[in-house]
């Protein structure tokens, strides 16, 4: 490291000045830092030590777990898939892409009703929104309503980023590939009237998202003349400005649009689609009872073998069902209490043994 | 004798020639000197050079790079650029700061002054201005500033005195001479009208040959010798004033010449961690080559790719090779080095400022000089320690004697009191640890029968020697080349018979206060062959007489029949031998006028002979030294530094073995193995000493035989060899032999070994053992093995600084070595390989994540986590608990390592750190990370976990994911965590919040701050959601739990002696209380282990073996010097006063 050379040495009267500095500043404080002397607290870790921790885990753990358990098992939820892979099924007949536009309708009965908000979401499966060419294919700045990348999109948005010589808003395979199937439901009345069921297109986005993350390009121009100069997605059929009356939910802060642009993290994945909400205290949401389920399909996910479901669901305060967690607590608590009596016996066994035990290095 | 060159200078190349007074004609180097490492300019590219040349570092060049090509990083360009520039601006502060410090001490050399002859007149100028050529006036007690050829000095003889041990570490004092042609020029005039030239060899770093011719005008040439050169960085020491002609300046001085760097050592944690890294590199390109094999499977699968990724493009195998290179690179962790950097230098720091190895006799604090080998400190083996300065203060006391068959000075409660006050300041003679015993002067006062002999005994140590007394005042000091001779004149001294007066023909001293005067009439000199100095004096009444001092065997030969008391002061001396003393014979003999006549004229023949002058002298005087009467015989105490046996018990109890190489004589090394309990009386010594190869093969094979199946084990043996034989005995053939033989054996002495011999057996132990080894050593002759061996440790604050500029750690005193490798050693072992393991496990577990998050997203290459939260991740969230498990981390007190040596032995094995423990480290961060990414997978499967149906994205998992790493990261930190002091609890819990903090406040920048737009809400959204904490509490506990449950059940069923310790310490048991059963029966448990062997019950069948008592004798004096002892003790007339002499080197 150093030479072997100091400089001080040859300073008068170096030699009975320590090395490597002076006398004067190198006289430490005798402080418990400096002499490593901190007071310190040093975990025991022995059976007999750990255990009574085990044994909390445990105690703890279990009834949380049962407590998840139960909360998510009182969760209503309702799966339906509409791929039409299968030739019974109605949708069968849109899996040909001639079929344009293609309208199947599904019926099923829910054994139970739903009561308070009721929750619709689309599934896909097999559908890689976690792609890496797929997630970074966006221009957050473009969906922040950034005039400039308006018209000037990110390069990541290849090759969906201009078309025709025009910038594509809003560009990348994301949007390009958004969702565009429709879902209504109807409720199969007692004279087997078919009653529509309200569906709230907005709330279901992050406030975040809408307010903060999405924005229109600004300006108080129509919503037309603010996207003027820029071309709708390849797949797409209307352009972003288009694609809710509502102006309030239109252009990029659409929320199914902003929705859809999460991307998911697991290839089987939900969107939320619509919101239902409660009607009042006596009557619950979705009465139980035949409904149907009528789909504009236009979605393709045959060609990746991916698959379409339509779920309705209830929520609880951690959200919708989900019994893994529940599970899960009560396996650990239970290993926890399982082991906590393992270093009990351990613990017994050796501590009267210590006691003549040989010393071991 | 000396050694004075003949006029030979003609035919050896001079290369340099030196103008006397024509300064433009000689153009050399300059004298200003520099140490740093880096000037204004050359910092940046050779920081950066030194840096990149580090493996993990151009790695991570490489990866930097890797990301500046578009599309292929998953990252983006600057996530690996801004931490590796993080790193590089913290080494970077640091080397700066350390480069400052030496551009300051060279700045201050520079700038000391001294006095140059300019333009016929003295002038006062800086160190830096000095050229070659100059002729400079120095004064006593300064450094000189260049290398220089003495012209003449204030003393008689034009000699002077030079303080070398910045050089060499000797301590005794450098006669120098100027030649007799120059010695008289001492004016300005004289030396203005100087005219010639000096030519010499060309710088090198040779501190003892000096070659070069003096022209000057008018005269024939003339020899300069080494005795004429004073060099820089000696100091001028008992001597008003000297001049010297320039002759070497800067960095061609002897002194810079020899300022090489020291090899770089590097620890065995070091290199096993950079084994490691490699194993790591390994992983990481089997995980990129998995991948790219998922990610062709994958596409496989579709045939074609899914229509929603757009691009049809189909990446070739290599470009996702380097996709996964980059996104697993981080496998590796980029904070290592830098981390271990920072806390290897506080670990440094703590050993500086420890005040337990602060000596307050000279304020002198242990020191640190180099960082890297703080951890080897823990795992050292075996210990080279030098004798003299080392083991020993270099201090002589007059202990004991015998007179007349009496032995005086045996008190042992005495010298109890003296070793207790010796453990508040060692090295500094209190009176109550010197000779005293009441007695021997009852006995002289009382007329005791054996008075007569008392007072010639007295007599003896008064006359028979060549110390020269200085008076200054009321007292007398001694100054001598012998220290022994110097302990003998003092205790003299101090029973009432003072030696005051030093003149050419006599000495006088006085003899209970009656002033006698001895006439001196020949001095026969000692020599290591003679053992022995006798000197023959006329006594104040006018007899003839000749006192001998000598080792008992040369002098017990030469006594005569009616000598009395010739077995009692065997016993005695046989005694002294076996506490380890240094023994002397006195003896006298009365000359007859006739009989000094006849020897005279052979005496006066023999140093005129011409061949073999040495030679004849000694069978000269042999022919005199005969017929003796034994007086009696001293007892020297080579003082021992404090507390030094009881360290080497403590060292060897912590299985060190301990081998003594020494340049002094088998003798003194024999007893000092005796007084510091290296040997005990009952051990059987090998001793080798032999003249040839054969010879040597012959007798280590026949020990070898004799030891038998002993042979490799360890035996209460001791094993003596000199130099001589070591040479033979590291012979090719021989070696592997002697080694087994020397490994066997508990106690290795070597002996008269040169430098070069002390490093090469260090060497040859370190590559047959393959054990870690340490040096100590104080002087030069010790420079070579303290650089050979893994850890060099200096003796500092001696004069030497030789040794400590070439060591790694310098400390005060041999004693410190316990606390240094014991506490420091083990702590510091502790601390580097667990922040080591913890830095590769927390890097494992996070990177690991994106290779099961891989396997979801068709080995695309996509991050799970926000980019520059990973790049934080080292930097940031995760950095803070290496630090405090590196630097405050501790197995157990400070005490209890010390109290418990046997301790030292769990990382003195490197068990806790090696490939097997890595690998289980990264399996157990393999499975953790499986945990940790998929129990939040499952968790979140459903993508609803919102209170408000809300649904997520791949991101919301990661930073589930990401928080719980960070949780699980920290309490694995505290897991390994020992001792949690303050900082500890600060660096995990903070961590954690930090981490939180930054979550929440990240989540918000976009758009106002252009980053991390996918981060918006995040916070919000996660820190809400009743998942999320759930999560927070099971995840860490799941990876947790099975390595608590582990680790206790380990602790419970397989007690080590450190987890009893602590239990021991935790559970209040005052450690400091010694007498307690369970401990004293652990102590005796692992004593019987550990130190005692079996006691040796071998026969040996060859006269190698010496089973018998130790002889004692020992005496040290300088031989050759260039004046004999005699011309010198002649040259000095002590009664005339002498102003301005300071003697620093007087044995007060």
């Amino acid at each position: 490291m150093a030479m072997n050379y100091n400089a001080k040495d040859e300073v008068d009267g170096g030699p009975p000045c320590p090395p490597g500095g002076t006398a004067k500043t190198r006289r430490p404080d005798n402080t418990a830092f400096k002499q490593q002397r901190l007071p310190a607290w040093q975990p025991i870790l022995t059976a007999g030590t750990v255990l009574p921790t085990f044994f909390i885990i445990g105690l703890i753990f279990i009834p949380i777990g049962i407590g998840i358990f139960v909360t998510s098992n009182n969760i209503r939820e309702i799966e339906i898939d509409y791929t039409g892979t299968d030739p019974s099924s109605p949708c069968y007949k849109c899996l040909s892409p001639n079929v344009t536009p293609c309208i199947c309708t599904i019926n099923f009965t829910l054994d139970q009703s739903f009561e308070g908000n009721v929750f619709m979401y689309y599934g896909l499966s097999n559908f890689y929104q976690n792609h890496r060419r797929y997630v970074k294919s966006r221009d957050d700045g473009q969906l922040n309503g950034d005039p400039s990348a308006l018209l000037n999109p990110s390069k990541e948005c290849e090759p969906y980023r201009r078309n025709e010589d025009k910038p594509i808003a809003p560009c990348g395979a994301i949007a390009n590939s958004m969702f565009n199937d429709t879902l209504e439901l109807f409720q199969v009345g007692n004279a087997s009237d078919l009653m529509p069921i309200t569906l709230k297109k907005k709330g279901i986005a992050w406030w975040t998202d809408k307010n903060v993350k999405f924005r229109n390009p600004p300006g108080t121009d129509p919503l037309e003349e603010r996207f003027k100069g820029t071309t709708k997605p390849v797949n797409w059929v209307k352009p972003v400005y288009m694609l809710d009356s509502d102006e309030d939910n239109n252009g990029f802060i659409n929320e199914d649009f902003i929705v859809w642009m999460r991307t998911a993290a697991l290839p089987t994945f939900r969107k939320l689609y619509r919101l239902i909400e409660r009607k009042n205290d006596l009557h619950p949401t979705l009465p139980a009872g035949r409904y149907y389920l009528n789909i504009t399909y236009n979605y393709p996910v045959h060609s990746f073998d991916g698959r379409k479901r339509m779920i309705l669901s209830t929520i609880s305060w951690m959200g919708g069902k989900n019994p893994f967690l529940g599970i899960a607590y009560i396996t650990i608590g239970s290993i926890s209490f399982l082991l906590g009596v393992v270093l009990l016996v351990i613990n017994h066994k050796y501590r009267n043994s210590s006691n003549t035990a040989d010393i071991t290095i | 004798m000396g050694w004075r060159q003949s006029l030979q200078g003609a035919d050896v190349p001079m290369a340099r020639t030196i103008y006397l007074n024509e300064p433009l004609r000689n153009t050399f180097c300059k004298n200003s000197i520099s140490t740093a490492k880096y000037s204004m300019w050359s910092f940046l590219p050779r920081y950066l050079y030194l840096q990149f040349s580090k493996t993990a570092n151009a790695f991570f060049l490489f990866i930097t790079i890797l990301q500046q090509i578009p599309e292929v990083s998953p990252t983006g360009k600057y996530t690996t650029l801004v931490p590796l520039l993080v790193i590089l601006v913290i080494s970077g502060v640091k080397e700066i700061v350390e480069d400052y410090k030496r551009h300051m001490a060279d700045k201050l050399v520079n700038s000391k002054n001294t006095i140059v002859l300019r333009q016929n007149a003295w002038q006062v100028i800086p160190w830096k201005e000095v050229n070659v050529g100059d002729i400079v006036k120095a004064t006593n007690g300064q450094f000189l500033p260049a290398d220089m050829v003495l012209i003449s000095s204030s003393e008689p003889q034009a000699t002077c005195f030079v303080a070398t041990s910045n050089l060499d570490g000797e301590t005794n004092l450098k006669i120098r001479q100027a030649l007799s042609e120059t010695a008289t020029m001492k004016t300005e005039k004289q030396l203005s009208s100087l005219s010639g030239k000096i030519k010499c060899e060309e710088p090198n770093f040779h501190f003892n040959s000096f070659m070069g011719t003096l022209y000057l005008k008018e005269k024939s040439p003339i020899s300069i010798g080494p005795d004429q050169v004073l060099l820089r960085g000696t100091q001028l020491k008992n001597t008003e004033w000297i001049l010297g002609v320039v002759v070497y300046t800067g960095f061609e001085t002897k002194f810079m010449q020899n300022a090489v760097k020291s090899p770089l050592k590097r620890s065995k944690v070091e290199k096993v961690t950079n084994m490691q890294i490699l194993v790591l590199f390994l992983l990481l390109l089997v995980m990129s080559l998995v991948s790219c094999v998922g990610a062709i499977y994958w596409k496989d699968r579709y045939r074609a790719e899914p229509w929603y990724l757009g691009k049809k493009d189909y990446h070739s195998f290599g470009f996702d090779l380097l996709v996964f290179i980059i996104l697993y690179h981080n496998l590796i962790p980029i904070s290592l080095l830098v981390t271990l950097e920072i806390v290897k230098y506080i670990q440094a720091l703590f050993i500086n400022w420890d005040e337990d190895m602060h000596f307050k006799g000279n304020n002198v604090y242990a020191m640190a000089r180099t960082s890297n080998l703080n951890e080897e400190l823990g795992q050292v083996e075996y210990l080279f320690s030098d004798k003299t300065g080392t083991l020993t203060c270099n201090i002589m006391t007059f202990k004991k004697c015998s007179i007349a068959g009496i032995m005086y000075g045996d008190l042992p409660s005495k010298s109890d009191d003296g070793a207790k006050d010796l453990s508040q300041s060692p090295c500094f003679i209190s009176d109550a640890y010197e000779f005293n015993d009441p007695a021997l002067l009852q006995n002289f006062k009382n007329d005791h029968p054996t008075k007569e002999y008392i007072k010639e005994f007295l007599t003896l140590l008064c006359v028979c020697h060549t110390v020269v007394p200085e008076r200054e005042g009321n007292n007398i000091s001694y100054q001598a080349s012998s220290p022994d001779e110097a302990a003998l004149v003092k205790g003299a001294k101090k029973l009432g018979f003072v030696f005051t007066a030093r003149m050419p023909n006599s000495v006088t001293i006085e003899a209970m206060g009656e002033e006698l005067t001895f006439e001196i009439l020949n001095v026969l000199e000692f020599s290591s062959n003679r053992k022995r100095m006798s000197i023959i004096v006329r006594t104040p009444e006018g007899q003839l007489r000749l006192y001998c001092k000598g080792a008992d065997s040369v002098i017990y030969e030469r006594l005569s029949e009616k000598s009395l008391f010739v077995e009692e002061t065997l016993v005695h001396l046989e005694n002294f031998a076996r506490e380890g003393l240094r023994t002397l014979c006195v003896a006298y003999i009365d000359l007859t006028e006739i009989e000094y006549k006849q020897w005279l004229v052979m005496y006066k023949k023999a140093s005129r002979a011409v061949r073999d002058r040495i030679q004849s002298l000694e069978d000269c005087y042999d022919s005199i030294e005969k017929k003796f009467l034994l007086l009696g015989a001293t007892a020297i105490e080579d003082r021992l530094q404090a507390r030094v046996p009881e360290t080497i018990t403590s060292l060897l109890k912590a299985n060190i073995k301990i081998w003594v190489l020494t340049g002094d004589k088998q003798e003194t090394a024999i007893n000092i193995a005796y007084s510091c309990k290296l040997l005990s009386g009952q051990m059987p010594r090998i001793q080798l000493n032999t003249n040839s190869l054969e010879a040597t093969q012959q007798v280590i094979n026949q020990n070898c035989q004799d030891l038998g199946a002993l042979l490799g084990k360890e035996n209460d043996l001791a094993l003596i060899i000199d130099g001589k034989t070591l040479k033979h005995a590291l012979h090719v053939e021989v070696r592997k032999c002697f080694l087994n033989l020397a490994l066997s054996c508990r106690t290795v002495l070597c002996c008269r070994l040169s430098p070069l011999q002390k490093a090469e057996i260090v060497d040859v132990v370190k590559k047959q053992v393959k054990a870690i080894t340490l040096a100590i050593g104080d002087g030069a002759n010790d420079v070579g093995m303290i650089q050979t061996a893994h850890v060099g440790v200096g003796i500092s604050g001696n004069e030497g600084m030789l040794a400590t500029n070439n060591s790694d750690y310098a400390i005060a005193q041999f004693s410190y070595l316990e606390k240094l490798l014991l506490v420091h050693g083990a702590w510091n072992y502790f601390r580097v390989t667990k922040c080591i393991l913890y830095c590769f496990y927390k890097n494992v577990v996070l990177y690991i994540i994106e290779l099961w998050f891989a396997i979801v997203n068709g080995f695309s290459g996509q991050i799970i986590f926000e980019r520059w939260c990973i790049s934080l991740y080292n930097v940031i969230f995760t950095s803070l608990p290496p630090f405090t498990l590196g630097i405050f981390e501790r197995c157990c007190s400070q005490e209890s390592l010390l109290r418990y040596p046997q301790l030292y032995r769990i990382s003195q094995t490197g068990d806790i750190f090696n490939i097997k423990v890595l690998w289980i480290q990264c399996i157990n961060a393999v499975v953790h990370s499986f945990i940790l990414f998929w129990l939040p997978a499952k968790m979140l499967e459903h993508d609803v976990v919102l209170q408000s149906g809300y649904t997520t994205d791949y991101l919301f998992l990661g930073n589930f994911v990401y928080t719980y790493v960070v949780v699980t990261v920290c309490l694995k930190a505290g897991l390994e965590t020992m001792s949690w002091n303050k900082f500890t609890h600060l660096a995990i819990w903070g961590s954690i919040m930090i981490w939180l903090g930054f979550f929440a406040v990240y989540s918000s920048l976009w758009p106002t701050i252009p980053v991390a737009p996918e981060m918006t809400g995040q916070g919000n959204m996660a820190l809400v959601c009743p998942h999320f904490w759930l999560g927070f509490f099971i995840v860490p506990i799941v990876c947790l739990i099975q390595n608590v449950a582990w680790k206790s059940i380990r602790n419970t069923c397989h007690r080590t002696l450190l987890e009893e310790v602590r239990e021991m310490e935790s559970s209040g048991v005052q450690v400091l209380r010694r007498d307690s059963s369970q401990r004293s029966k652990v102590e005796e448990v692992n004593l019987q282990r550990s130190v005692s062997p079996r006691p040796c019950q071998v026969v040996f069948r060859n006269n190698s073996v010496d089973l018998g008592a130790p002889h004692g004798y020992a005496f040290s004096q300088v031989e050759r010097a260039v004046i004999s002892q005699e011309e010198l003790v002649r040259s000095y007339d002590t009664t005339k006063s002498k102003p301005q002499r300071t003697f620093s080197a007087t044995f007060e």
